[in-house]
């Protein structure tokens, strides 16, 4: 364990010392105050806040992930190379310690440099309303929408198989499926899932007069008297003449409407006029839910429209209430970038084993690279994996299911938006990119390391 | 324990990716290397000194053979904790001051602080760099850097050291400190392998050698039974008076023997180079260095001067200075062509093998010991720190007793 202690603590004095940290340090010295002040977003004090902290941790995880590279793939692979590892692993030090040493050491720089980017982001943050003079209307809308942690939830997609067989079985009967189709299980799994889409998208579409209804259960603000939040898009046939959608909503227990029984929570209705292909937020006061967690919205396509409206699939609507504090979503959504720094080291280590050092950078970035685009990966790849084909399935897909997903979860999703990262959220975020991701990369690197003929020269 | 290092026909053949360029770097090599013994571990460039040395120490496995040191492996950290290893060149971090340095090495081998401190200090001291102690090494000047490599080497108080070429970089005065520290170390009970080009240095202080050639051991024993001609007698004496050296001629014409007079030569790097050049004649396939004594032709063809005088030198190597042509073999091609000698080096030469002549015979047939030259002699007291107990004489103690203590 000292000897392990020893090596990291040398580590982090060579990513000081060789000035490489230092490049990265005052870069982000530089620009984070420069960020806080001339990033304006779309003019609100809530749009300032929200491209400071999108853009300011975007930067600071982008630069210390790069630093992650370079340090932990140049500690190990330098080593070699000026064959420092000669007296060293002469030394009583086994070489795994040597290289969890190295590791150690890249993960504690990490952690130090980030507590103090996240301290200075924080900071910023906090002292951004009162640096721009705001006025207590924006400081209101910012307390609620931005410095708050909400919990969300979103519509249970509806089960739509049984409709589905029969409007297969129907189009059969009718003999409307194309010749061939039926009997090619491929053309069939590709012409049913086109016909899911269009029953699915029926059900996020409303005509003009038509309403659409969204159920929730298990509605549990943690006070009655604070508001709910309902965030949605609209999507449309037609574009609009302003490019506005005019609506009407009701918000509450519609069940006491259908049974006709008493009214005991209260209902509430709005009018709105919304841009079309943005996301927009309405409050509603809390009380709207039944004592059973139950709440329904209802949006009605007024007639003052004349295109359908469809909410899309992923983010078309979204309920959302207050369920933690910003301060202690700040910092979950830094663990989560540690988490994916202490992946980086894990991976630039393990290429250090056994690499030289510019094909280790190369290989880092790459895969650095395709984390950052792994949603855009993930599409392609069931576009082609919808012919059976042996490599894909066997080599490709399990190699980008070891693939991190960096922009499916990142820290700016739950910030800028004040959503929840739920505690069990990131448990197991951080289970999969450090447990199955990082660890195996470890051990190989481990093995890599210990059987490896050290001064053998790699030219 | 009989023996610090002993390897079983250890082999290494080092090739290309793809199998190609195959290089017998060391060639069933069984180097045995006592307790408690100087081991010199000679050869020319590209002969598998450092080849053989990395893989004592586990740096390289093995193509073929087995490498023990103290009975055991160089990967095990019991036996890592005995060991000093000082590497050809000094391999530092450069971002470290030596202090830091000697500290992160002994950290290493869980070093209790206050112990660390100590050595860290007295190790500084006794390689003279108290005073840039806290400078980086990567400022250092090579000899510099070559001492805190030293240094290192030495902050666990090894039971068994392994210099490749210690003095490569060092003034003359850090030379001889390395000497006597090796002698002393020697003394104190431990075991020293040693490599290195600097025949005098390894002929003062070893009491075995191996000359390695084309990764095999060409010669090995003890140095004075190597070096000592068994059917000649050596008589040194000082300087005699022409009369004196008179008698002596007749004494010898009457005895019928056949004679030399001159200054001793430097011995050693006579046989070494015998040795080299055996093994060159009997095309003994070596991957290093062929060692050619010429200058290449496209080199002297502007240096007419050069040349010249690097004849004259050769000549100094290779003959004896005096009259008589001593041990040095005729070979084709390895042995220097003198150059066809102008009266003015003939001149010169004379002037210079005067000087030889004159010089007052020095070599003496024992062991020298070092003369103890006050300021570089090192520090008894540093060394009893570092061993923590007096030990025997080296000369005196039983081999056996200094592997049980
Ligand atoms: N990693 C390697 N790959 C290929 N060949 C090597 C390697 N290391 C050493 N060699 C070759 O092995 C031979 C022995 O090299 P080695 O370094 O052991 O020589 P040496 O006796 O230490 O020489 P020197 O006196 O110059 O230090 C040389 O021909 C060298 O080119
Ligand atoms: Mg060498």
């Amino acid at each position: 364990m000292r000897s392990i202690w020893a090596v990291a603590v040398n580590t982090v004095k060579q990513a000081l010392r060789l000035k490489i940290a230092a490049v990265f340090i005052v870069l982000l010295f530089v620009l984070l105050p420069v960020m806080g002040l001339k990033m304006t977003g779309d003019g609100t004090l809530k749009g300032r806040m929200q491209a400071f902290v999108s853009y300011g941790l975007s930067l600071t995880t982008l630069l210390l992930a790069l630093l992650t590279i370079f340090t932990a793939a140049y500690t190990l692979t330098s080593d070699v190379k000026d064959k420092q590892v000669y007296t060293v692993l002469t030394k009583p030090i086994r070489r795994f310690q040597f290289v969890l040493g190295k590791l150690f050491g890249v993960i504690l720089l990490d952690a130090g440099l980030l507590v103090l980017f996240s301290v200075i982001i924080y900071s910023i943050t906090i002292l951004l309303p009162t640096l721009l003079h705001a006025d207590n209307d924006q400081i209101a809308q910012v307390r609620n929408e931005f410095f708050t942690a909400r919990a969300s939830l979103t519509p249970v997609e509806p089960d739509i198989s049984e409709e589905l067989n029969q409007a297969y079985n129907k189009l059969k009967q009718d003999g409307e499926v194309p010749a061939g189709v039926d009997e090619n299980p491929i053309a069939r799994r590709n012409y049913r899932d086109e016909l899911a889409r269009r029953i699915g998208l029926r059900k996020r579409a409303a005509v003009v007069g038509e309403e659409l209804l969204w159920e929730f259960n298990n509605v549990k603000p943690e006070d009655p008297n604070q508001d709910l939040f309902i965030r949605f898009k609209y999507d449309v046939a037609v574009n609009p003449q302003d490019l506005s959608i005019y609506s009407k909503w009701v918000i509450g227990d519609v069940r006491q409407l259908r049974l006709g029984t008493s009214i005991e929570t209260p209902l509430y209705s709005l009018e709105r006029k919304d841009l079309i292909r943005t996301f927009h937020e309405f409050a509603v006061p809390a009380d709207a839910v039944a004592h059973d967690g139950y709440l329904a919205l209802a949006f009605l396509n007024v007639p003052l429209n004349d295109t359908v409206v469809i909410f899309p699939l992923e983010d078309g609507l979204e309920l959302l209430y207050k369920a933690d504090t910003f301060t202690a979503n700040f910092i979950r959504a830094v663990l989560l970038i540690f988490v994916r720094l202490v992946f980086l080291a894990a991976l630039a280590v393990f290429a250090g084993s056994f690499l030289s050092f510019p094909v280790a950078i190369l290989l880092c970035l790459s895969v650095f690279t395709m984390a950052n685009m792994s949603g855009y990966i993930g599409e392609s790849y069931h576009v082609v994996g919808a012919q059976p084909n042996g490599l894909y399935s066997y080599v490709l897909k399990p190699l980008i299911m070891l693939l991190p997903e960096f922009d499916q979860v990142s820290p700016s999703k739950f910030l800028v938006p004040a959503r929840l990262l739920s505690w069990s959220a990131l448990g197991w975020l951080s289970f999969t990119t450090v447990c199955l991701k990082a660890l195996p990369l470890v051990i190989m690197s481990l093995l890599i390391f210990t059987y490896r003929e050290i001064a053998k020269v790699i030219v | 324990m009989e023996y610090a290092i002993e390897t079983f026909s250890l082999t290494k053949i080092f090739s290309d990716w793809w199998g190609r360029n195959r290089v017998v770097a060391v060639d069933g090599l069984n180097l045995k290397v006592r307790t408690n013994e100087v081991y010199g571990f000679l050869g020319p460039n590209g002969s598998g000194k450092t080849t053989t040395l990395k893989m004592l120490l586990g740096l390289l496995h093995p193509t073929k053979g087995k490498a023990l040191i103290l009975e055991g492996d160089a990967t095990d950290p019991q036996i890592n904790r005995r060991i000093g290893f000082l590497p050809e060149e000094s391999y530092l971090y450069k971002y470290l001051t030596a202090r830091e340095t000697l500290d992160f090495y002994g950290q290493l081998f869980k070093l209790p602080a206050r112990v660390r401190k100590m050595r860290i200090e007295a190790l500084l001291d006794m390689v003279g760099l108290k005073a840039v102690a806290n400078r980086t090494v990567g400022t250092f000047s090579k000899g510099m850097a070559r001492r805190i490599g030293l240094a290192q080497a030495l902050i666990n108080d090894p039971e068994l050291l392994i210099l490749d070429e210690p003095t490569t970089g060092l003034d003359p005065i850090g030379t001889r400190q390395i000497k006597d520290l090796i002698i002393e170390l020697a003394k104190r009970g431990k075991t020293v392998l040693l490599c290195s080009h600097l025949l005098a240095d390894v002929e003062d202080v070893c009491d075995r050698i191996a000359i390695l050639y084309g990764g095999r051991i060409q010669a090995e024993g003890n140095v004075r039974d190597l070096l000592r001609h068994s059917d000649k007698t050596e008589i040194t004496t000082g300087r005699l008076s022409p009369a004196a050296l008179e008698k002596i001629k007749q004494t010898l014409a009457e005895e019928r023997a056949e004679y030399t007079i001159g200054s001793p030569l430097d011995k050693l790097e006579t046989f070494f180079i015998n040795i080299v050049a055996r093994a060159q004649q009997q095309a003994v396939p070596t991957s290093g260095a062929e060692s050619r004594t010429q200058i290449s032709d496209f080199l002297s063809a502007k240096t007419d001067e050069r040349a010249r005088r690097e004849a004259i030198l050769n000549q100094l190597v290779s003959a004896s200075p005096s009259d008589e042509q001593t041990a040095t073999t005729d070979t084709q091609n390895t042995q220097p062509q003198p150059a066809p000698a102008t009266p003015a080096d003939e001149d010169l030469l004379n002037r210079l093998t005067e000087q030889v002549d004159s010089k007052p015979v020095t070599m003496q047939p024992t062991k020298a010991k070092p003369e103890p030259a006050t300021s570089d002699q090192p520090d008894k007291s540093i060394l009893d720190e570092l061993t923590g107990r007096p030990l025997p004489d080296k000369k005196n103690a039983h081999p056996g007793d200094s592997a049980n203590a």
